[in-house]
């Protein structure tokens, strides 16, 4: 047994040697930019994913393969925008590696260049967010997705410029990808132009402003906080006034309070995840982007 | 792996000696949940700081978690009466949950998320820098001499009260000294290797050595090489197979207690 598991490691070894002359390692820290990075890199790249889709972002558990990717790593694309702040920095500092360091080609910044929504004007923070650059879930909207793969292309362009032509080709066809798109999305969620949906984490103000919709009730009566009974009954009198029939939940959110406020209220819960992967079916961006649409239009209908 | 590993490694070999030594006090008197009900008091301290808008990494907010851990060792302290209705385990556990439900309130007005409060209170084995290590090693160092240094009266204290009662002992202040160092040492190594590993390093080969032998200093060195090869096992079966490594670390901690357990079960009268 331990020689069969070293000869496998062996095997990996020189397999990821082999496989590093031709391919660029890229790592992302959440399985958004993953996708991007997929879309763009092609069979060109290697992406490793850390953090799984079903997992809250803000806490991730580091496993030794998350060092050994980033020290491989020629790119690396993280938010930028301290949504990983409680478990990035210790493995950046842990994994040493020149390539991905900030101000470097390898290093994508994802929110580099975005306009940040909800950003506090307190500093203290005391009103209640943990981002002081602003609301870190930027990437549901399609909009921001073309300029992150934009900024992903032109990385791995620096990183790699022999296949410039390739990554930009990418990007022109995600682009046109997503331009597509946004037609149909816009056209399913125009009749509910001004609609309000509940959400239990502040983590849809990208998506609600392109498509014209209003998420500002949370069930968290502040981000991180968990929701308390007085903060619950507000929500719930606030949705019987305003008639609002939807709730939206993420996997690592507690369903079952979403369901007690439905079942007050009449409302339906509706599974969403800012991740390809975190619901059945969206293996790519484009495709979750498609399951959220059609849940949202459908549930509200 | 020795570049990802290495620092994991030497942290799991020169950590773990003085948790063991205290484990075996610990599991002598009977207050397994200590350790937990301590990091959580001192994380109340930091809910306090992150409350006042101190800087975390700030000597203030040490100071401020310190002084918290002061206050449990001074309420372990005064409960652990001669002779008692209610057991200290209880004491314990209610310190517990109410140092977390109260961490719990400061937070929800304190309304920063608690993500850096986690970051800095449970540690990642895994991501240990040497830094860290040295200065906890640094730390567990002088609180080891301490404990050499009045290792009698602080052994007395633990194993025969009785006798350290009819010596004439101020137990209270032997049992302050006690959990105010016991403190210190299990908040610093559970910033750098979390929760779970803490209590499985302090309870695990103390359990180990006294289900195999009878005399301190053997049970000392069971546990020793219990904690260093469950550590260093637990590292490599997370590299090999990917797996968070803290909990890794725990579970191999498992497997050799029970496998000791069974062991000594079939040979119940061949202890050291």
């Amino acid at each position: 047994m331990p020689i069969f598991r070293l000869l496998a490691s062996l095997l990996f070894v020189f397999g990821a040697l082999a496989s590093a002359q031709a391919k660029l390692n890229v790592v992302a820290t959440l399985p958004d930019f993953g996708s991007l990075a997929r879309e763009i890199g092609g069979d060109k790249v290697d992406v490793t994913v850390m953090a799984k889709p079903t997992e809250d972002p803000h806490f991730v558990d580091a496993r030794p393969s998350f060092v050994v990717s980033m020290r491989s790593a020629d790119v690396l694309i993280d938010g930028g925008a301290e949504l990983e702040l409680g478990w990035l920095p210790p493995l950046l500092q842990n994994a040493r590696n020149p390539k991905i360091e900030i101000g470097k080609p390898g290093r994508v910044q994802a929110s580099q260049g975005i306009r940040l929504m909800n950003v506090p004007t307190n500093v203290t923070r005391a009103a209640g967010d943990v981002h002081a650059l602003g609301n870190p879930h930027f990437m549901s909207d399609p909009i921001i997705a073309k300029a992150v793969a934009q900024h992903i292309a032109q990385a791995l362009s620096a990183v790699d410029p022999a296949n410039a032509a390739f990554y930009e080709a990418n990007y022109k066809r995600f682009e046109a990808t997503i331009n597509a798109k946004l037609q149909e999305w816009g056209a399913a969620l125009l009749p509910f132009k001004g609609q309000n949906v509940v959400a239990y984490h502040d983590s849809w103000p990208y998506f609600a402003h392109r498509f014209g919709l209003n998420i500002d009730i949370f069930l968290e009566p502040k981000p991180g906080i968990p929701p308390s009974p007085s903060h619950l009954v507000e929500v719930i009198a606030q949705m019987k006034a305003q008639k609002i029939k939807t709730i939206i939940v993420e996997p690592f959110h507690d369903r079952k309070i979403a369901e007690k406020v439905a079942s007050a209220t009449g409302a339906k819960v509706v599974d969403f995840s800012q991740f390809p992967g975190g619901l059945p079916g969206t293996d790519n961006y484009v495709k979750l982007i498609d399951t959220l649409v059609s849940r949202l239009a459908a549930a509200l209908k | 792996m020795w570049e990802v590993m290495f620092w994991p490694i030497v942290a799991c070999v020169l950590l773990p000696w003085l948790l063991v030594y205290l484990g075996l006090h610990v599991v002598r008197r009977g207050i397994i949940f200590i350790d937990i009900a301590m990091a959580q008091m001192a994380s109340l301290g930091i809910c306090l700081a992150v409350l006042f808008h101190l800087d975390l990494q700030s000597w203030t907010t040490f100071g401020i978690a310190l002084g918290f851990t002061l206050v449990g060792g001074a309420i372990f302290s005064v409960t652990g009466k001669r002779a008692s209705q209610i057991p200290q385990e209880a004491v314990i556990g209610i310190s517990y949950v109410v140092a977390a439900a109260a961490a719990v309130l400061l937070l929800s007005r304190a309304a920063e998320g608690d993500e850096q409060i986690k970051q800095m209170l449970v540690g990642n084995i895994l991501l240990v820098t040497p830094l860290e290590v040295w200065k906890c090693f640094a730390l567990f160092v002088s609180v080891g001499l301490l404990h050499f240094a009045l290792r009698r009266n602080f052994l007395l204290v633990s194993f025969d009260r009785d006798a350290a009662y009819a010596k004439g002992l101020r137990v209270r202040w032997w049992d302050f000294l006690f959990y105010a160092a016991f403190g210190l040492v299990v908040t610093s190594f559970v910033r750098i290797a979390g929760v779970l590993l803490v209590f499985s390093y302090l309870i695990a080969p103390a359990v180990c050595g006294i289900n195999l032998a009878d005399r301190i200093g053997n049970r000392l060195l069971i546990g020793w090489i219990i904690a260093l090869i469950g550590g260093v096992a637990g590292l490599f079966l997370s590299f090999w197979w990917d797996l968070p490594s803290g909990a890794a670390i725990v579970c191999t901690f498992g497997a050799i207690l029970i496998i000791i357990s069974i062991y000594s079960l079939w040979r119940p009268r061949a202890k050291l």
